[in-house]
C-alpha cells in the first residue's frame, strides 16, 4: 500500500513517519508516533477526547486527514510538562480533582492549553466555552472548570514574575 | 479520636499519571502485532439463523480464523444473574448487537473484509419492542422459558384497607426511557498467553474476578488458566459489570495462543453494550391529613430488552425502593422484567431506583400541593428514621441521614422560593421554578451474599502491600482503600503498594458497582490491617517488654504511647513475627449482614445500610421553545463518613450531570441512536452550579462509619428537576425525558404562549 511521508515538529522535536492515505491525524498520532494520550472517543467529532493542538489550534483528530500534519507543529499532552516540572494545567486538574477516568483529560487539557495561549486571562464563561466541545461523563465539569482557571492564575503569576 | 487520613484529600496514585497524558488504557496497551477480533453483528431484531457461511470470508488475504458458536469448547452463555446471553449466536437471534461469528484477521481491514464476506441467511421473526407486546399470550417466546423473565413482589400491611383512610390519594402513570451509560473510553481488551500458560485478557472492566469466572465457562478451563487483568478503565457507570470484548478474546486465545485484541468503536460500544431499563410505573399513594403516607401500590413494568444481565436485580430494586425514602406501613408493589427485542438491559448507575425516584417524588409534592404542605416539611414528616420500618419490613437502626439533608436543603429552598423564584427571569419568556428530590438507596447486593476479600503484607523491610480486586473505573476506590487502611495503621496512603484487580494476585472483592466498595471492601481492608496492627503491637510488645496495649502505630513505628523514645520499626516487627513463623500477610472479609427477601411477599433484610440524599434544582424554563436551563443544584448527602471528600464532591458532580440528562436529554432508542450524534448529553455549558453538602450520619457498620455515594449523586436529581419544571409551568411532565417537545407541550397546556405580555 502506498503511503505518505509526513514530517512534522511534535512537542518540539523534529519528527517524520510514514501514514496512510486514508488514516486520520489521530490515527498517526496513536499508532505510528506513538501519541496513546491521544485518545479515540466517538471518531466523529463529537467528544474532544482526541484533542490536540496543531499550529496553535485545538483540533480534532479523528476528523483531520494525517496528511494535514505535514509541516504542522503539534503539541500532545506527553509534551505538556514532565514528571519534575509539569505545566500549570497538569497540576491543577490534579489539585482541583479535575480527573476521575481520565480519558478525556488529555483532550481537555489540549484545549484548555490552546485557549490560555491565546487568552491569559478568561472569564469562567471563555473558559467554558472553549471546552464544550469536550465530554466528560465522571465530573460534571466543575472542578475542570475551577482547575483551568487556576492554571490561568499561576501562568500569569509565572510570565509577570 | 481526630482521624489523620480519612476526610483529607489525599492525591489518588494514579491520577498524575492521568494528568501527564501517561495512563495506559487497555487500546493503548496493546501491543501492534495483536491480531484484530471484529463480530458480525445480527443487525436485525428477531431471528432464526437458517445458515451461516464463511467459506469465502475465511479464504480472503489477511483472515486467520472466523469462529462460531461451534467452537465455544465451554458454556456457551454468560450473564451476571441469569446465563442467558450467547457469546456466539445459536440458532437465534434475539437483538441486533447479537454477535453471529468472530473473525480473527491480521489487520482491521482484513476482519471488516471478512465480516463482508461472511454469508448468514435468516428467517425473520416479529419484533417485540416493548414489554407489553412481549406480554400477550400470543407472543413468541424470546426466550424458552417465555418473555416474563421475573416478577418482584413487596408486600406488607393492608394497602388496600390503608387507602380508605388516606385524606389523599394521588394515582399516576410515570415513563422512563432507555439510556446509555456514555462512558467516554469504548471497551477494549487484549490477550495473550502469560508466562505460566494461562489466558490472559487485559479489559476495561468493572468487576475482573465475574469476568475471569465467565471466562472460564466459556472456555471450560479452570480458574488459574485464566487470568483477567484489569486495565485503566474510562469509567462504566454501570454497563462494564457485563462482559463485553472479555469473551471473545477469550475463544480467540483458546484457538489460537496468539495476542489479540478488540476494541470497540463509539458506534460498536453503543449497539453491543447493556441500557438502563426504560419503565413504566403506575403508583398510587395515600397520605393522612398530616400528609403522612399511609399506603403505596405500585406496579412497574421493566423493559428488561434481549438479555437479563442485571435485570432481576435492577426489578427487585426498584420494588424495594419504590416507597421512596420514607416510612410507609402498607405496601403493595409489584416489578415486572420483561425480556424484549431491545439491546439488553443491565444495571446503569442508581439500578431502577433512579426510575422510581422520578414517581415517588412526583408523587410526594402531589399529596404536599393537595395538602397545601411545604414540600421539605411533607418530607421531613415522612422519613426514615431509626425506630421505622422499610417496605421489606427492615428496622432502621442508625444512620438515617434524611432529616439532616433535608435541614440542610431547606434554607437554600426557602431563599429560593421567597426571592430567587420571585425575581424577573433572565429573558421575559422564561419562567423560573424551584424543586426537590430525596433519595435512599441500599448500599450493595440485594438480599444476597455479596462479599469482598482483601489482603495486607507488609515484609522485612517494612514495606506494605495492600491487595483489593476492587476495580477502580475513575470514581477513586483506590485511594479510599488507601485512606482506610492508612488510617489503621497510622501509615501515609502514599507510602503504601497497591495491588488492585488483577486475578492472579488479588481475591474477590465483588463488582465495583451497587454503590457498595467504600462500604464493603472498605471494611474488608479495615478488617486486613486490623489484624496486621494487632499483630505488629504484638511483636513490638515483646520487643520492648510492655503491654501491646500501651503502643499505637504512626508512619512506619510501633510506638510507646506515652514515651515515643520507646519505638520498633514496621521492619523489626516483621522481622520478628517471621522468626517465629508466622505469616506477614492477613486477610479481610466481609459481607454485609442481610437476609434474603421472601418470594411470596418481598419481606427481609435486603442491605447492611442505606445512603440517603435530597437535591434542589433552580430552573429557568422557556415557555416559547421548551427549553429548561439549570441554574443551580443544592445537593446534600449522606454518606456516613467522607472518607475523601474531593472524590464525594466528584461523585456528587458528575452523577448530577447524568441525572440531567436522564432529566432532560437523554433518551436511547435501539435501532435508532446509533453515534454520539444521536445522543445528547450533557456539556460543560448545560451543567449548573453545584453546592454540594457533605451530611454524615454515622453508620455503625460501616469502615469508620462509612457508606456508599456513587448511585445516590444521581438519583434525586431528575426529581428536584421535574418539580422545579412543574412550579415554573404548573403543569407536570409525567414522562422522562422532559424535552423540548414535552416542555413545551406542558407549557401550551398551561397556556403560558398565551400569557407572554411584551
Amino acid at each position: 500500500m502506498p503511503t505518505i511521508t509526513i514530517k512534522l515538529t511534535l512537542n518540539g522535536e523534529q519528527r517524520e513517519g510514514n501514514a496512510q492515505p486514508a488514516q486520520t491525524a489521530l490515527s498517526f498520532l496513536r499508532d505510528v508516533m506513538g501519541q496513546k494520550s491521544v485518545k479515540e472517543g466517538c471518531g466523529i467529532g463529537e467528544c474532544g477526547a482526541c484533542t490536540v493542538i496543531v499550529n496553535g489550534k485545538a483540533v480534532n483528530t479523528c476528523l483531520m486527514p494525517a496528511g494535514q500534519l505535514d509541516g504542522a507543529t503539534v503539541i500532545t499532552t506527553e509534551g505538556l510538562g514532565t514528571e519534575e516540572n509539569p505545566h500549570p494545567l497538569q497540576s491543577a486538574f490534579v489539585k482541583h480533582n479535575a480527573i476521575q477516568c481520565g480519558y478525556c483529560s488529555p483532550g481537555f487539557m489540549m484545549n484548555a492549553k490552546a485557549l490560555l495561549d491565546e487568552k491569559p486571562d478568561p472569564t469562567r464563561e471563555e473558559v467554558s466555552k472553549a471546552l464544550a466541545g469536550n465530554i466528560c461523563r465522571c465530573t460534571g465539569y466543575q472542578q475542570i472548570v475551577d482547575a483551568v482557571m487556576d492554571a490561568a492564575e499561576t501562568i500569569r503569576e509565572g510570565a509577570g514574575s | 479520636m481526630t482521624a489523620k487520613f480519612i476526610g483529607t484529600d489525599i492525591t489518588h496514585p494514579r491520577i498524575w499519571e492521568k494528568a501527564m497524558g501517561d495512563a495506559l488504557f487497555a487500546a493503548d496497551l496493546a501491543p501492534d502485532d495483536c491480531l484484530v477480533l471484529k463480530a458480525l453483528r445480527a443487525g436485525r431484531h428477531h431471528a432464526e439463523i437458517v445458515s451461516i457461511d464463511y467459506s469465502e470470508a475465511e479464504k480472503l488475504p489477511g483472515v486467520v480464523r472466523i469462529f462460531t458458536a461451534k467452537d465455544i469448547p465451554g458454556r456457551n452463555t454468560t450473564g451476571i444473574i441469569n446465563k442467558d446471553w450467547p457469546v456466539l449466536a445459536e440458532g437465534k437471534i434475539r437483538s441486533m448487537a447479537d454477535a453471529v461469528a468472530l473473525v480473527a484477521a491480521e489487520t482491521e481491514q482484513a476482519a471488516q473484509a471478512a465480516l463482508r464476506a461472511i454469508k448468514v441467511e435468516y428467517k425473520d421473526l416479529p419484533a417485540l419492542l416493548n414489554p407489553f407486546d412481549a406480554l400477550k399470550e400470543d407472543a413468541p417466546k424470546i426466550h424458552e422459558g417465555g418473555n416474563l423473565l421475573f416478577t418482584r413482589v413487596v408486600k406488607r400491611g393492608d394497602a388496600e384497607a390503608a387507602f380508605a383512610t388516606a385524606a389523599n390519594i394521588i394515582e399516576r402513570e410515570y415513563k422512563t426511557p432507555a439510556i446509555e451509560h456514555c462512558y467516554m473510553e469504548p471497551d477494549a481488551g487484549y490477550g495473550y498467553v502469560d508466562e505460566d500458560g494461562a489466558l490472559a485478557i487485559v479489559v476495561c472492566t468493572q468487576n475482573p474476578h465475574f469476568d475471569l469466572g465467565e471466562v472460564c465457562a466459556v472456555l471450560d478451563l479452570p480458574e488459574d488458566k485464566v487470568r483477567i487483568i484489569q486495565a485503566v478503565t474510562g469509567g462504566g457507570f454501570g454497563s462494564k459489570l457485563d462482559i463485553t470484548v472479555q469473551g471473545y478474546i477469550g475463544l480467540a486465545l483458546y484457538h489460537l495462543k496468539r495476542p489479540v485484541r478488540y476494541f470497540y468503536n463509539k458506534e460498536e460500544a453503543l449497539l453491543a453494550t447493556g441500557k438502563r431499563h426504560p419503565m413504566w410505573i403506575t403508583i398510587k399513594t395515600g397520605v393522612d391529613k398530616d400528609g403522612k403516607l399511609v399506603a403505596c401500590h405500585a406496579h412497574i413494568t421493566g423493559d428488561g430488552g434481549a438479555y437479563g444481565s442485571y435485570g432481576i436485580a435492577v426489578a427487585t430494586r426498584a420494588a424495594v425502593h419504590a416507597t421512596g425514602p420514607y416510612a410507609c406501613p402498607n405496601v403493595d408493589i409489584t416489578a415486572l422484567e420483561v425480556y424484549t427485542n431491545n439491546l439488553f438491559a443491565c444495571a446503569m448507575r442508581g439500578f431502577g431506583t433512579p426510575q422510581v425516584a422520578f414517581a415517588y417524588e412526583s408523587q410526594m409534592d402531589l399529596h404536599a400541593q393537595a395538602l397545601g404542605l411545604d414540600p421539605i416539611e411533607i418530607r421531613l414528616r415522612n422519613a426514615l428514621r431509626p425506630g421505622a420500618h422499610t417496605a421489606t419490613g427492615q428496622l432502621m437502626t442508625a444512620s438515617c441521614g434524611l432529616p439532616n439533608c433535608l435541614e440542610a436543603v431547606k434554607p437554600y429552598y426557602h431563599d429560593a422560593v421567597t426571592t430567587w423564584v420571585k425575581e424577573e427571569p433572565s429573558s421575559p419568556t422564561r419562567r423560573r421554578g424551584v424543586g426537590v428530590g430525596a433519595m435512599w438507596y441500599g448500599c450493595g447486593s440485594t438480599g444476597a451474599a455479596n462479599p469482598a476479600t482483601a489482603q495486607v503484607e507488609v515484609d522485612e523491610n517494612g514495606i506494605v502491600t495492600l491487595f483489593t480486586g476492587c476495580a477502580d473505573i475513575g470514581q477513586g476506590s483506590s485511594i479510599v482503600l488507601l485512606q482506610l487502611a492508612g488510617e489503621v495503621l497510622g501509615l501515609h496512603p502514599s507510602k503504601f503498594r497497591l495491588v488492585c484487580a488483577d486475578t492472579k494476585y488479588t481475591t474477590n472483592a465483588g463488582a465495583s458497582s451497587a454503590s457498595r466498595q467504600t462500604y464493603i471492601s472498605g471494611n474488608a481492608v479495615v478488617l486486613a490491617t486490623t489484624e496486621m496492627a494487632e499483630a505488629l503491637k504484638k511483636a513490638a510488645a515483646a520487643i520492648l517488654e510492655v503491654g501491646p496495649e500501651t503502643l499505637e502505630l504512626d508512619d512506619g513505628l510501633i510506638r510507646v504511647i506515652a514515651d515515643h523514645a520507646q519505638k520498633v520499626t514496621f521492619a523489626d516487627a516483621a522481622k520478628h513475627i517471621a522468626k517465629a513463623g508466622e505469616a506477614l500477610r492477613w486477610e479481610g472479609f466481609f459481607d454485609p449482614d442481610t437476609t434474603p427477601l421472601a418470594a411470596e411477599d418481598g419481606q427481609g433484610v435486603p442491605y447492611g445500610t442505606y445512603a440517603f440524599a435530597c437535591q434542589m434544582a433552580m430552573i429557568e424554563v422557556d415557555v416559547l421553545t421548551g427549553e429548561v436551563d439549570v441554574i443551580k443544584i443544592v445537593a446534600a448527602h449522606d454518606v456516613g463518613r467522607g472518607v475523601s471528600p474531593a472524590n464525594l464532591v466528584g461523585q456528587i458532580g458528575g452523577g448530577i450531570g447524568i441525572g440531567q440528562g436522564f432529566a432532560l436529554t437523554e433518551e436511547f432508542e435501539t435501532g435508532v441512536t446509533e453515534s454520539l450524534t444521536d445522543y445528547h448529553i450533557a456539556t460543560v455549558m448545560d451543567m449548573p452550579e453545584i453546592v454540594p453538602i457533605i451530611v454524615e450520619d454515622h453508620e455503625p457498620s460501616g469502615p469508620f462509619g462509612a457508606k456508599g455515594i456513587g448511585e445516590p449523586a444521581l438519583v434525586p436529581t431528575a426529581p428536584a428537576i421535574l418539580n422545579a419544571i412543574e412550579m415554573a409551568l404548573g403543569e407536570r411532565i409525567y414522562e422522562l425525558p422532559a424535552n423540548l417537545e414535552r416542555v413545551l407541550d406542558a407549557s401550551r397546556k398551561a397556556g403560558w404562549p398565551d400569557k407572554l405580555e411584551f
